[in-house]
């Protein structure tokens, strides 16, 4: 995992995958807001956030997700995680990520359940 | 936005209609530049700012139109009206004010009754907006409080199954950044010595390894630096830091590393003071952690004992396999042999080799090193010994014979001395070789003492070396005494040796004795020279006496 958080995305129809590499914080998170608000414009209707390469979340990192989430969910699209490690998982279904994006445990379920949604 | 609808009944549909969104909390567009582009709309206005008072600050929250000229007036008005040319609108709900609203290019004859309709519009609007935020706040505040929690206990748990010390510093660094909400962070835990023994950084490497054991913090108690850089925390200068938060890893009476966090991060990307709960949650990490590291050293210490008594079992095994179990029977010769194993098992052989006519050779060798490495090197010896004696033309051939066979075949490149004896029981002639080996003894049957002192190098050690063979005459009753170095650098507790001219002393006073009693009062002597002291070296001694 590297400090500064890098963010790739591959779009795939209406489904934009986001990997992520680095720590979720503010500049992280807005890495990731950019990234994500960039592939909503562009007609993405699903996200799907890859974080196998990211150890470390804080709660700035964690509020900015939260607003990519509403605004995903105000375009009626779908947001989900993947490839989480069992403590961000964990923080992300106390902090209530999880209430309206869904977490997957591998990029292919997440891509395989939003497909059909979209 | 779109140009304002010329029908008033439109107009005011657009501003319910944004009013709704506000209330819905839009993320694509804030709240406070739909205020103002609301009150713009409903207006006919041509310029307006909306300024909002949070924690008891005014500030400017958006504009409609050129942005530029903005302030606040001073005081805050008391009623809504008209100002410098601006109409200024209190919005307000519950009877709480939340915002002030700015237009410009109203038509003064309509201000009043333009600033009642915004107000009574825009202002619970506002408050509920704002009322809805708090409530977001509210929460998350409490999400991060229950995290903050289930994070102690989940790293407790963690940790307590966690011997791997590299996943184990991860994981306290990781939740350390995370739950201070720092933008860095370091973790040094530091060996036994006192100097580093692992490092992790996040944002780069706020606490250096090399001045970590410097770092002067109280046991148990983070400390906080909020000032400026250049302040010195905890006797460290940070200049890659704003802000600082650091806590000693330590368990009663020995420091086992430091925990820094820098820079506590705003959503603005400001750097914020690390208050007393995140000193509080650091100090309860470095506590856990504490805990977990020293479990971990232990069992790695654990482990360790377990690897070597193994290793110490084998080599002994090897050691016990390859000395003579029973003494030749030579005529003319009477034998005698022992040795003493340390705990530690080091390196030190014997045999003995019955030969056609009648020969008798001896052979004590002692091996650099110890345990397995050791004794697999015995046993390299003892087979080329074996392989090579029958070989050999000359006692110096035989020595030169096995130090070949040890640069071919040993797996490790160590050394050893060696000392091998060729008798003939009939004429008495005594051929040897002593490669680096302690200087052997003869007693003669008259009282007289003379040494056998080295004739080359230790076997091994030298490539291309040669070894000069000697030969002495043992008359009857005359006995010899080839030893290794554990029995004269034995040491008692004042670190004072054995010593060779005491091992001289007995051998000579003893000699008339059965070389087994010899052989057993030299041990005992040794023995009660120790005093219980443990040795760090085999002791093997070799007596014969031509009869």
């Amino acid at each position: 995992m590297s400090d500064a958080c890098k963010v790739t995305a591959e779009r795939r129809g209406d489904v934009a995958v986001l990997w992520t590499d680095g720590y979720i914080n503010n500049q992280g998170g807005e890495e990731i807001a950019r990234e994500a608000y960039s592939q909503l414009e562009s007609g993405a209707r699903a996200l799907v956030m890859n974080l196998e390469k990211t150890r470390i979340v804080n709660s700035i990192g964690i509020s900015i997700l939260i607003e990519v989430l509403e605004r995903v969910m105000d375009r009626k699209g779908v947001l989900a995680f993947c490839g989480l490690t069992p403590t961000i998982d964990k923080t992300f279904r106390i902090m209530g990520l999880a209430q309206y994006a869904t977490i997957y445990r591998t990029q292919e379920e997440a891509l395989q359940a939003v497909s059909p949604r979209v | 936005m779109r140009p304002a609808p010329e029908r008033p009944a439109d107009r005011l549909r657009d501003a319910w209609r944004e009013v709704g969104v506000v209330l819905r909390q839009d993320p694509e567009r804030p709240a406070p530049a739909r205020v103002a582009g609301t009150a713009a709309l409903v207006s006919g206005a041509s310029r307006a700012a909306l300024f909002l008072r949070e924690k008891g600050r005014w500030s400017e929250a958006a504009t409609f139109g050129d942005p530029a000229g903005w302030t606040m007036p001073d005081p805050c008005p008391a009623e809504n009206g008209v100002q410098d040319g601006r109409l200024w609108i209190r919005l307000e709900a519950e009877g709480e004010l939340h915002g002030l609203l700015g237009l410009e290019g109203v038509p003064a004859e309509e201000a009043a009754d333009i600033a009642a309709i915004l107000g009574a519009l825009l202002g619970p609007a506002l408050g509920a907006h704002r009322f809805s935020r708090l409530v977001k706040e509210a929460d998350f505040e409490v999400r991060t409080r229950v995290l903050e929690l289930e994070s102690l206990y989940d790293l407790g748990l963690s940790l307590a199954g966690q011997l791997d010390l590299p996943a184990l510093a991860d994981e306290v660094l990781f939740r350390s950044i995370s739950l201070t909400d720092a933008r860095k962070g370091s973790l040094v835990l530091l060996a036994e010595d006192g100097s580093a023994l692992l490092s992790r950084h996040i944002g780069g490497e706020l606490v250096s390894p090399r001045e970590a054991p410097r770092w002067n913090l109280p046991e148990g108690e983070a400390v906080v630096n909020n000032a400026a850089a250049d302040e010195p925390t905890a006797g460290q200068r940070l200049s890659a830091c704003e802000k600082c938060l650091a806590v000693a890893i330590s368990v009663p009476g020995r420091r086992l590393g430091v925990l820094a966090v820098a820079d506590k991060e705003s959503r603005d990307a400001g750097v914020l003071d690390f208050t007393p709960t995140d000193a509080r949650l650091l100090s309860l990490f470095a506590n856990q952690a504490a805990a977990a590291i020293e479990t971990a050293r232990l069992h790695r210490a654990a482990i360790e004992k377990e690897r070597i008594e193994r290793e110490l079992e084998l080599a002994a095994a090897i050691q016990r396999e390859i000395l003579p179990r029973a003494l030749p029977d030579v005529p003319g010769v009477e034998l005698a042999a022992a040795n003493v194993p340390t705990r530690q098992v080091g390196g030190d052989y014997y045999d003995l080799f019955p030969l056609s006519e009648g020969r008798l050779g001896f052979l004590v060798a002692d091996v650099s090193g110890k345990g397995v490495p050791a004794a697999l090197l015995v046993s390299t010896v003892h087979s080329a010994v074996h392989l090579q004696i029958d070989e050999a033309k000359t006692v110096a051939e035989l020595v030169a014979r096995i130090d070949r066979h040890l640069r071919r075949f040993a797996a490790t490149r160590k050394f050893l001395t060696l000392f091998f004896g060729l008798l003939e029981p009939d004429s008495g002639k005594f051929r040897y070789v002593s490669a680096g080996h302690n200087p052997a003894l003869i007693v003669r049957a008259d009282g007289g003492l003379e040494r056998l002192e080295s004739t080359g190098v230790p076997v091994g050690m030298l490539p291309n070396a040669s070894w000069r063979e000697e030969s002495v005459t043992l008359g009857h009753g005359d006995l010899l005494c080839v030893y290794t170095d554990g029995v004269t650098e034995a040491v008692n507790e004042g670190d004072e040796e054995f010593g060779l001219d005491r091992l001289s002393s007995l051998v000579s006073r003893e000699a008339a004795q059965p070389v087994a009693q010899t052989c057993d009062a030299v041990l005992s002597a040794v023995s009660d020279f120790a005093r219980g002291m443990p040795q760090y070296d085999d002791q093997t001694l070799l007596l014969a006496r031509r009869v």
